[in-house]
C-alpha cells in the first residue's frame, strides 16, 4: 500500500516541481515537446482516481458497492470527450481552462469533505495545469498556425460545462453528487489526456514525414489530424 | 398587583397554531390568551396534548408554566423523537390560572381544537424520502429513522453503513427504524440509506462523542501583562464543529471566547487586580462542561526564558557566562540558575536585566554546556524554560605521563627497542596531542643524547642501540608543552629468559594472576601480554602495578575463550629497569581442541604397528593439551586389546580406547594384533574441556608372519641374484674366457706342422693321456729382462727378433717382493686340481727339498708331485731372485701385454693368466724356418720330463 501511494506521489511532486519551477520563474517554458509531454503527464496523473474520488469514497464512507454504482459521472458535468476532439487546439484548452477552475472552485468547496491531503495535492494539480495551459495556449498564439485555431474536427466553438452542479439540500444526497462530479473530472481529464496524446502522435508522424492522416485512435474521428508541419510553420513549434 | 382578584377568569388558549421545524424536529406551538386585563399579568399553567398519526392517539401530555401578559403571543416546542414528516401530528391544549392572587378553587378551561401538523404534505412527489435529514446525535443515545414511500410496489431496504436494518411500519408507505446506541465512525457521518428501485435515498448521522471536561486547568503569566489559561480538551468529539470554550472571570464578570482549544489569553487590565476566579466553559450542541479556579497574578508568574547567553573570557580553566531576562512589571527580581552540565553544580544569581557569572576550576581544553533558568523572585512559581550555550575551555600541557613499555630485541648483539605507549586519557591530555618526543640517554656516555619526535597518533617507535645502559623518556606534547617525562631503562644485555612458565586459570573477571616479588626495591611491576597472540605482529598489552601488588587481574575486552595468552610479569628495579619475574600461559576458557593430528603408521608389523603425530603442537591449540585419545576398532569386533578400555565412540560405534595422559608422548605403538586383520585409529586429543572432533578413523591392514622375510631377506637374495645374472650375462665372454676357456684344438696346432716335417707317421699329436707331467716348467725370468709371452693375438712383429727362452729355474737374488706365484691349475691333467677354483701364490721355501720325480699314480701323489718338485726347483734358486711364476694353459696373454717395468715386481694375483702348456718359443707361433725347427711338442719339454 505505501508503495503504491509512494509510486502515486513521486510522480505528482515531480510535476508539482516542475509547475513550481514555471510558477516561480514567472515565464512560459518556450518549448513546444516540454510544454505538451509535461501537459501529457499531467493529465495522466489526473486522470486517475486514486488522486481524488477514491480518496473521497473512503472519507465519506461510500465504500458499498450499493452506493458505488451510484457515483457515476452525471451527464452534463464535463464536457465529452467527442466534445473535446472537435475542439481547435485553442478552444481545447480554453475549455480545459474553465473546467479547470470549476474544479478548483469545487475542492475549494469540499475542503471538509476530503482528506486535507488529498485536496491539498489535487489543488496543486489542478493549478498547476492551468498553469501548463496558460502557456501552451500563448505559445499558440504565438505560431501563426492555422491549425491552432481550427478544430480537430468539425464541430462549434469551444465546449465549456456548466457552472457548478446545485447541490442538494441532504448531505447524503451531495456525497452522492460530490462523488458523481469528481467521477466525471477523471474522465474528463482522461479525455483530455487522449486528445493531448494525440497531438503528439501527430508530431512523431509529422516528423516522418508521413503522407497519411492522423491516427485515428477511434471510429469517432472521421476528420483526420493536420499535418504538423502547417501546424507549425515558425518559432518553437515543430517544423 | 397587590390586589387579589376577586374571582377567575375562563381564560382559553386561543390563535393556537402549529409549526414544524424539521431541522430540530420540533413542533412549535403559538398560541395567545385572550381576555386579559391590561396591564394584568398572570400566572399560568397549560396543558398540552399531542397525537400521532390520529388524534385519538395521544403520545404525550405535560404542563408548561408562564406568566402571561395580556394579547402576549405565546411559543413553546416540542423535540419529537420521530422525525415529524413520517407521521401527522395533532396537538391541543387547556389552561389554568396558576396564580396566588386568584383564591381556589381554579379550574382548566376548556380544550382548544386539534391542531394538525402534517409535513407531508410539504414533501415533493420524489418516490422516496427519509427522515430525520443530517441529524446531530451523541454518542451512545437513541435514534430514530423512518423513511416514507410514494411507490407501494417497490421493495425498500434501509441499510446502517452497509448493514440491513429492520423497522416497523407506522403507516401504509412509512416505517420507522430505531437505531439504539448509536457509535462514532467518522468526522463526515454515519450513512443511513434505503434503496428501492431508483437512486438510494438516505440520511447523515452526525454522531458526536461525549464532550469531555477539561482536565488540569492552570493559568499563569510571563509578564504580569497577559494571563494564559491551559488546559487538557480531552478527547476531539468526532465533528467537524468543535466545541467552544470560554473562560470567565466572576470577580470582574468580563468573558473571553478561546480561540484554542486547549489555551486561552486573558488581558490584564489596570485596575491592578490580582486574583481571578476564572471559569472554563467547554460547550457544544449537547453538553456543557466546566472548571474553575482561583488565580493570583503575582502567584503564577513564569518568567520568558532568558536570552543572549554568551561564554565570555574563556581560559583553561575560567569563563565567565553572561545573559539577559525580559523585565517583568514592578521593576521585579529574577533569581536565575547557572548550571554547568557534567559539572553537578549550579550557582542561584539575582538578576535584572543582565545575568553574569564566573565559572571556575574548571578543566582545560573541555567542552561545557553551560544553562541558565530564570524565575520570579518574589514568589517562586515556575522556572523559566532552559536555554543553553557550549564552550571550550582552552588548553593546557599535558598534566600526566604517558604509560610507556618497551620490548627489547637482539639483531646481532645489538639490543632494538620498541617503545610502546598508551594515549593519554582525555583528562590528562589537556588539548590535542601534537607529537610524543622520545629522548634516549646512554648512560655509559652521559653526553650522548638522542631526541626522537614522533608524530601523534602514534604509539610506538622503535629505537636501535649498542651495548650500553640506556635510559629513555617519552613525553607527550600538546600545542602548549609537554608532559612530565615518562622512563625506562633498558640494559644493553639480553634479560634472563629462563624462567619457567606456570599456568594461569581464565575467569569472567580475566586471569588472576600473583607473583613473589624477588627485590625487595622493586618500583613496581609490570605484566605485559598480547591482545591477539594468534595474528602476528603482536599487539603488546601491558599493566603497571605499584611495588605493594602481588598480584592483579588482567582483563581485556580482546580477550577469547580458547586463545592461549602468554603472560610475562616484570619488576621494575629502582633504576627503570625492568626484570623478568615470570612467565604464565592460560586461556580464558579452555576449550575442546579444534583439530586432530595427522597420524602417520610407522613400523607396520603382522602383530603391531606405531602412531605418530609428532608435527602436532600442543601450544597453539584450544586449551592445554592433556593427552591424547587413542581410538581403535578392529573389523572383527573383538574384545580390546590390553590397556584400552571399550567405549561407546560420539557415532554410537563400539570402539577401544587408550588413553595416553603426557602431552609431550607423540608415538603410540598398537601391539598385539592379528595378522592379515584390518584395524582402524584415531588420535584426537584432550584437554580440559574435552576431545577433539570426530574425524575419520585410519584403516590399517597387519601383514601375514612371512611378508617381513619377503621383504627382508627375499627381495634382496632375488635382486642380488638378478644382479649377478645380468652381470654373468654382460660378462659371459670374459667370464668363459677367464674359467672356461676353450681347450685348443690339437690338431689345428701349428705344431702339426713341425710333425708332418719329421715325417714320423707314428707320432702324429701328443695324447694328454699319454703324457705324464713330471715336471714345472720354469720360466727362467733375468733380473732386466722382460717376460715375453707369446700368444695367438700377439702380432709377428712384437715378436720379432725374439729367441725362444727356455725356462730355467734359478734361483733369484735380491727378490723383495712377493714370493713367487705358482699355480696348480692344469685341468688338463688333474681334475682335482682344477676344482681348487684358484690358483695360489705360495712363498717360496729355499729349504724345501728338491723335485722328485716318481709315478703319478694319483690326482694327489700327481700334485705332492707336482708340489716337490715345484719346491725342489724353488730350492736351487736363491730367493729374491727368482721370480717364480707358474705358467697355466689358461694364462691370458694380455697379461703379457701388460707393459708392467721389469724392476716392479709383480703383484700377488689370485688367479695367473692363461699360459701354454707347453713352453714355445715366442718365434713359433708363426713357423719359422730354425735349426729347432723340427721339434716336437716333447721336444720343447724339459729333458728331464718324459711323457709317458
Amino acid at each position: 500500500m505505501r508503495a503504491q501511494r509512494m509510486q502515486r506521489t513521486l510522480p505528482s511532486l515531480v510535476l508539482r516541481l516542475l509547475f513550481l519551477c514555471t510558477v516561480a520563474t514567472g515565464k512560459c517554458s518556450g518549448k513546444y515537446h516540454e510544454l505538451l509531454l509535461q501537459l501529457q503527464r499531467q493529465a495522466d496523473l489526473m486522470q486517475d482516481t486514486s488522486t481524488l474520488v477514491d480518496p473521497y469514497i473512503r472519507f465519506q464512507g461510500l465504500e458499498s458497492p450499493k452506493l458505488q454504482e451510484h457515483c457515476r459521472e452525471h451527464p452534463g458535468d464535463f464536457p465529452s470527450e467527442d466534445a473535446l476532439w472537435r475542439l481547435s487546439r485553442q478552444d481545447f484548452l480554453r475549455t480545459l481552462n474553465v473546467t479547470l477552475g470549476l474544479v478548483l472552485r469545487m475542492l475549494g468547496a469540499l475542503q471538509q469533505d476530503l482528506p486535507e491531503a488529498a485536496q491539498q495535492q489535487a489543488e496543486m494539480n489542478v493549478r498547476g495545469f492551468g498553469n501548463n495551459i496558460h502557456c501552451m495556449a500563448q505559445l499558440l498564439r504565438g505560431s501563426s498556425d492555422p491549425e491552432a485555431a481550427e478544430p480537430t474536427q468539425p464541430g462549434p466553438g469551444p465546449t465549456l460545462p456548466p457552472l457548478l452542479p446545485p447541490m442538494p439540500s441532504s448531505t447524503f444526497q451531495r456525497k452522492l453528487r460530490n462523488c458523481r462530479f469528481l467521477r466525471g473530472y477523471h474522465r474528463f481529464m482522461r479525455a483530455a489526456r487522449q486528445v493531448l496524446w494525440g497531438w503528439g502522435e501527430r508530431q512523431g508522424r509529422s516528423r516522418r514525414h508521413s503522407p497519411h492522416r492522423a491516427l485515428q485512435r477511434g471510429a469517432r474521428r472521421t476528420r483526420p489530424f493536420l499535418e504538423v508541419r502547417r501546424l507549425s510553420p515558425r518559432g518553437q513549434l515543430p517544423r | 398587583f397587590g390586589t387579589i382578584l376577586s374571582e377567575p377568569l375562563p381564560l382559553t388558549p386561543e390563535s393556537l397554531k402549529v409549526s414544524i421545524n424539521s431541522t430540530k424536529q420540533c413542533l412549535h406551538l403559538q398560541w395567545t390568551v385572550h381576555n386579559l386585563d391590561y396591564h394584568q399579568e398572570l400566572k399560568m399553567v397549560f396543558q398540552i396534548q399531542i397525537s400521532r398519526l390520529k388524534a385519538s392517539n395521544v403520545i404525550w401530555m405535560g404542563n408548561y408554566s408562564t406568566t402571561v401578559k395580556r394579547n402576549q403571543v405565546l411559543h413553546w416546542s416540542w423535540e419529537s423523537e420521530l422525525p415529524l414528516e413520517c407521521a401527522i401530528h395533532f396537538v391541543r391544549m387547556r389552561t389554568m390560572v396558576d396564580d396566588a392572587r386568584i383564591p381556589a378553587p381554579r379550574f382548566w378551561s376548556n380544550w382548544s381544537s386539534w391542531e394538525k401538523a402534517d409535513a407531508q404534505n410539504s414533501l415533493g412527489d420524489h418516490p422516496l424520502y427519509v427522515f430525520p435529514k443530517d441529524k446531530l446525535v451523541e454518542e451512545g443515545s437513541d435514534v430514530t429513522i423512518c423513511y416514507i414511500s410514494r411507490n407501494h410496489q417497490d421493495n425498500i431496504s434501509c441499510y446502517l453503513e452497509d448493514e440491513l436494518t429492520y423497522g416497523k411500519q407506522l403507516d401504509q408507505n412509512v416505517w420507522a427504524f430505531e437505531l439504539k446506541n448509536v457509535s462514532f465512525h467518522r468526522k463526515t457521518g454515519t450513512n443511513f440509506y434505503c434503496k428501492g428501485q431508483g437512486v438510494p435515498e438516505g440520511v447523515v448521522l452526525f454522531v458526536s462523542k461525549v464532550l469531555e471536561e477539561p482536565k488540569d486547568f492552570s493559568c499563569e503569566t510571563r509578564d504580569l501583562k497577559t494571563v494564559t489559561c491551559t488546559w487538557d480538551p480531552g478527547s476531539d468529539t468526532g465533528l467537524i464543529q468543535l466545541p467552544s470554550y470560554t473562560l470567565f472571570d466572576s470577580f470582574s464578570g468580563k468573558k473571553t471566547l478561546c480561540k484554542h482549544r486547549n489555551r486561552c489569553d486573558w488581558q490584564v487590565t489596570q485596575d491592578s487586580q490580582e486574583v481571578y476566579n476564572f471559569t472554563l466553559v467547554a460547550e457544544n450542541y449537547f453538553r456543557k462542561r466546566s472548571v474553575s479556579i482561583l488565580f493570583n497574578l503575582i502567584h503564577g508568574v513564569h518568567p520568558l526564558a532568558p536570552y543572549n547567553l554568551f561564554p565570555k573570557s574563556v581560559s583553561a580553566t575560567n569563563v565567565t557566562m553572561t545573559w539577559k531576562v525580559s523585565s517583568i512589571g514592578h521593576n521585579s527580581a529574577l533569581l536565575c540558575q547557572l548550571q554547568l552540565l557534567g559539572e553537578g553544580k549550579q550557582h542561584n544569581i539575582s538578576v535584572r536585566v543582565n545575568g553574569e557569572y564566573l565559572l571556575s576550576e574548571l578543566k582545560p581544553d573541555t567542552e561545557y554546556m553551560a544553562r541558565v533558568r530564570c524565575a520570579y523572585a518574589d514568589h517562586f512559581w515556575k522556572w523559566s524554560e532552559l536555554i543553553s550555550q557550549n564552550f571550550t575551555t582552552a588548553e593546557a600541557a599535558p598534566s600526566e605521563a604517558p604509560d610507556v613499555w618497551r620490548d627489547v630485541t637482539f639483531v646481532s648483539g645489538h639490543p632494538t627497542v620498541t617503545l610502546f605507549w598508551k594515549p593519554l586519557s582525555k583528562v590528562h591530555t589537556n588539548g590535542k596531542i601534537l607529537f610524543y618526543n622520545v629522548v634516549v640517554e646512554n648512560l655509559d656516555e652521559p653526553s650522548s643524547l638522542e631526541v626522537l619526535s614522533v608524530p601523534a597518533p602514534a604509539n610506538s617507535t622503535k629505537v636501535t642501540l649498542n651495548q650500553s645502559s640506556y635510559q629513555i623518556y617519552v613525553t607527550a606534547h600538546n600545542s602548549v608543552g609537554p608532559s612530565p617525562a615518562s622512563a625506562v631503562a633498558i640494559s644493553g644485555h639480553p634479560e634472563n629468559e629462563n624462567v619457567e612458565e606456570g599456568r594461569v586459570n581464565g575467569t569472567e573477571d580475566g586471569f588472576h594472576m600473583s607473583w613473589k616479588p624477588q627485590s625487595r626495591n622493586a618500583t613496581g611491576y609490570v605484566v605485559e601480554w598480547c591482545d591477539d597472540p594468534q595474528n602476528l605482529p603482536c599487539v603488546l598489552r601491558w599493566k603497571n602495578l605499584g611495588p605493594t601488588n602481588t598480584g592483579t587481574v588482567i582483563s581485556s575486552d580482546a580477550f577469547r575463550p580458547g586463545v592461549r595468552y602468554n603472560f610475562r610479569i616484570y619488576e621494575i628495579s629502582a633504576k627503570r629497569m625492568a626484570h623478568l619475574l615470570e612467565k604464565k600461559a592460560g586461556y580464558l576458557k579452555e576449550l575442546a581442541p579444534s583439530y586432530n593430528p595427522e597420524v602417520a603408521t610407522i613400523n607396520l608389523t603382522s602383530h603391531s604397528f606405531t602412531l605418530s603425530w609428532k608435527d602436532y603442537s600442543t601450544e597453539s591449540q584450544t586449551g592445554f593439551i592433556q593427552g591424547y585419545y587413542v581410538y581403535l576398532k578392529s573389523k572383527t569386533g573383538e574384545k580390546c586389546h590390553r590397556e584400552f578400555e571399550k567405549t561407546i565412540l560420539p557415532d554410537n560405534s563400539v570402539g577401544c580406547k587408550y588413553t595416553i595422559d603426557n602431552p609431550d608422548q607423540k608415538t603410540f605403538v598398537v601391539k598385539d594384533l592379528q595378522p592379515e586383520s584390518v584395524y582402524e585409529f584415531f588420535v584426537t586429543p584432550y584437554t580440559s574441556a574435552g576431545e577433539g572432533p570426530l574425524d575419520d578413523f585410519t584403516k590399517v591392514t597387519t601383514p601375514d608372519d612371512y611378508s617381513h622375510i619377503l621383504i627382508h631377506i627375499i627381495l634382496p637374495m632375488i635382486f642380488c641374484v638378478l644382479v649377478v645374472m645380468i652381470t654373468c650375462y654382460l660378462k659371459s665372454q670374459w667370464l668363459k674366457d677367464k674359467c672356461y676357456p676353450d681347450i685348443p684344438d690339437p690338431y689345428k696346432s701349428s705344431v702339426l706342422s713341425l710333425i708332418k716335417f719329421k715325417e714320423n707317421p707314428r707320432i702324429t699329436i701328443m695324447n694328454v693321456n699319454d703324457c705324464v707331467p713330471d715336471a714345472i716348467e720354469v720360466v727362467n725370468k733375468p733380473e732386466g729382462s722382460k717376460i715375453q709371452f707369446t700368444g695367438t693375438r700377439k702380432s709377428p712383429t712384437e715378436t720379432k727378433g725374439t729367441k725362444p727362452v727356455y725356462l730355467d729355474l734359478l734361483p733369484t737374488e735380491n727378490y723383495s717382493g712377493p714370493g713367487p706365484c705358482i699355480c696348480f691349475e692344469n685341468f688338463t691333467y688333474n681334475q682335482a686340481a682344477s676344482d681348487l677354483g684358484y690358483c695360489g701364490h705360495f712363498p717360496v721355501t729355499p729349504q724345501a727339498p728338491h723335485c722328485q720325480l716318481g709315478p703319478l699314480t694319483s690326482p694327489e701323489n700327481l700334485l705332492k708331485t707336482l708340489e716337490q718338485n715345484y719346491m725342489n726347483s724353488l730350492g736351487e734358486i736363491p730367493a729374491g731372485e727368482a721370480n717364480l711364476n707358474y705358467v697355466s694353459q689358461l694364462a691370458s696373454p694380455t697379461s703379457g701385454d701388460k707393459e708392467s717395468p721389469p724392476a716392479n715386481p709383480p703383484e700377488p694375483v689370485l688367479c695367473s693368466e692363461y699360459k701354454m702348456q707347453m713352453a714355445i718359443p715366442l718365434g713359433l707361433a708363426s713357423p719359422a724356418p730354425s735349426e729347432n725347427s723340427s721339434l716336437s711338442s716333447t721336444a720343447l719339454l724339459n729333458p728331464s720330463e718324459h711323457c709317458h
